[in-house]
């Protein structure tokens, strides 16, 4: 999510190495900007790097110091499959990670729960102790969901804030609906547009003062008023989507970026900087408090998520009324 | 949130760069983060050159390095 700082090498050795004190994370193969398709944003392989590194990291403890995020939102989520009264034998969580989700579930929703992320490490972090489920791990791509799962064989899936990493969403909601059963359920929560607002703007106007340009630091995230035109596009129905924001006040911008490479979200967009010069970091660090910074001297961040419902249609799915078709009025009832 | 920046113990030339940023010229940067408030609506190159020179040049003193 943000950006990769490292010290400037003083004797210009290449490649950089990635160091596991700075936010370098140089994909070997890190593809070439002009060369990939429009729908190619993200460096997939440097994410999964990053991730899997954020893991090594003490042996995971540092990573499940910053599960804090995860875990509120995970929280969130679980809310909204409790007001679903639907028993699943399994469910399938896409882009798990090391289970923020799944751990909060029980049998009460389901028998059994797959996860299902790219990066190993994360997938592995905790023991099967830490579910109150039976787990089941795989590990594969998410964007190639169909070349795993068979089509017409899930009864629920769910995604816990992993596919703002994803390269062609449509795509793989459309492959989400393929891989559920009639009347499955899709039940998400993704990073939105807001997401981290106050460090993109920060970065952007120290860039734009000190070196006379921008480049992205911040991916770019969904905007909450696309995900139900996408969801729809996607062939899901009864779609129920919703907003909700997630605070956090730091110390200081130094903090914020640390605790993001922690969790494995340091910048992965396709052609972005390696390098943030130390000037440009340290001012950003000044107009990030001077902008947006709270009167005890923190600094707060911003995560947004949105929170989307959707079922894969079925002949005997209770369905919308045509337009026009009410019997009451509602001026009456409210 | 990991001890880090704040502590006595800033090792890496990151975390000193971040302990000073934050505390040892924490004026400088507030005088510069202020003349950006005052500009960022139309920001372009330098327009707090001054502001940040100082900054700089604090942050340079307190690193004991130049760059």
């Amino acid at each position: 999510m943000l950006s990769t700082v490292a010290r400037r090498s003083l004797n210009l050795r290449a490649p950089c190495r990635t160091s596991r004190h700075f936010f370098a994370s140089v994909s070997s193969s890190s593809p070439n900007p002009s060369t990939v398709g429009p729908f190619q944003v993200f460096d997939r392989n440097a994410k999964r790097i990053q991730k899997n590194a954020s893991v090594t990291k003490d042996n995971g403890e540092t990573s499940r110091v910053v599960d804090y995020v995860r875990d509120e939102v995970a929280d969130r989520m679980i809310e909204r499959l409790m007001d679903i009264k639907r028993k699943f034998n399994t469910i399938l969580d896409l882009g798990s990670g090391p289970g923020h989700f799944s751990k909060m579930l029980d049998t009460t929703n389901t028998e059994k729960v797959v996860m299902f992320d790219s990066s190993e490490k994360l997938l592995y972090r905790d023991p099967d102790s830490d579910f109150g489920v039976e787990v089941e791990r795989i590990h594969a791509d998410e964007e190639n969901l169909l070349q795993i799962v068979p089509r017409n064989s899930q009864e629920a899936i769910v995604s816990c804030l992993s596919l703002h990493w994803v390269n062609d969403l449509p795509g793989v909601l459309i492959q989400m609906r393929e891989a559920l059963k009639p009347d499955g359920l899709f039940l998400g929560a993704l990073f939105g547009g807001d997401t981290l607002f106050e460090l993109r703007s920060a970065l952007q106007i120290a860039e734009a003062e000190r070196e006379g340009g921008i480049s992205p630091h911040v991916s770019p995230m969904t905007d909450s008023r696309d995900m139900s035109n996408l969801l729809g596009r996607a062939g899901f129905t009864l779609l129920t989507v919703d907003v909700d924001e997630v605070k956090v006040n730091y110390p200081s911008m130094w903090e914020l970026m640390d605790d993001l490479r922690d969790m494995g979200e340091s910048n992965a967009v396709i052609g972005r900087r390696h390098i943030l010069h130390r000037d440009t970091l340290a001012a950003a660090s000044a107009i990030y408090k001077e902008l947006h910074g709270n009167e005890d001297g923190t600094v707060p961040a911003t995560f947004q998520v949105i929170f989307v419902i959707g079922w894969k249609p079925a002949p005997n799915q209770p369905k919308a009324l045509e337009r026009g078709t009410g019997q009451t009025n509602l001026k009456k009832v409210l | 949130m990991l001890p880090s920046t704040s502590s006595a113990t800033a090792t890496t030339p990151h975390r000193r760069l971040a302990l000073h940023s934050t505390t040892t010229c924490a004026v400088q940067a507030s005088e510069y983060g202020k003349c950006i408030l005052k500009t960022y609506t139309d920001i372009r190159k330098d327009a707090c050159k001054e502001e940040f020179a100082k900054f700089g040049a604090c942050l340079r003193t307190a690193m004991r390095r130049k760059w």
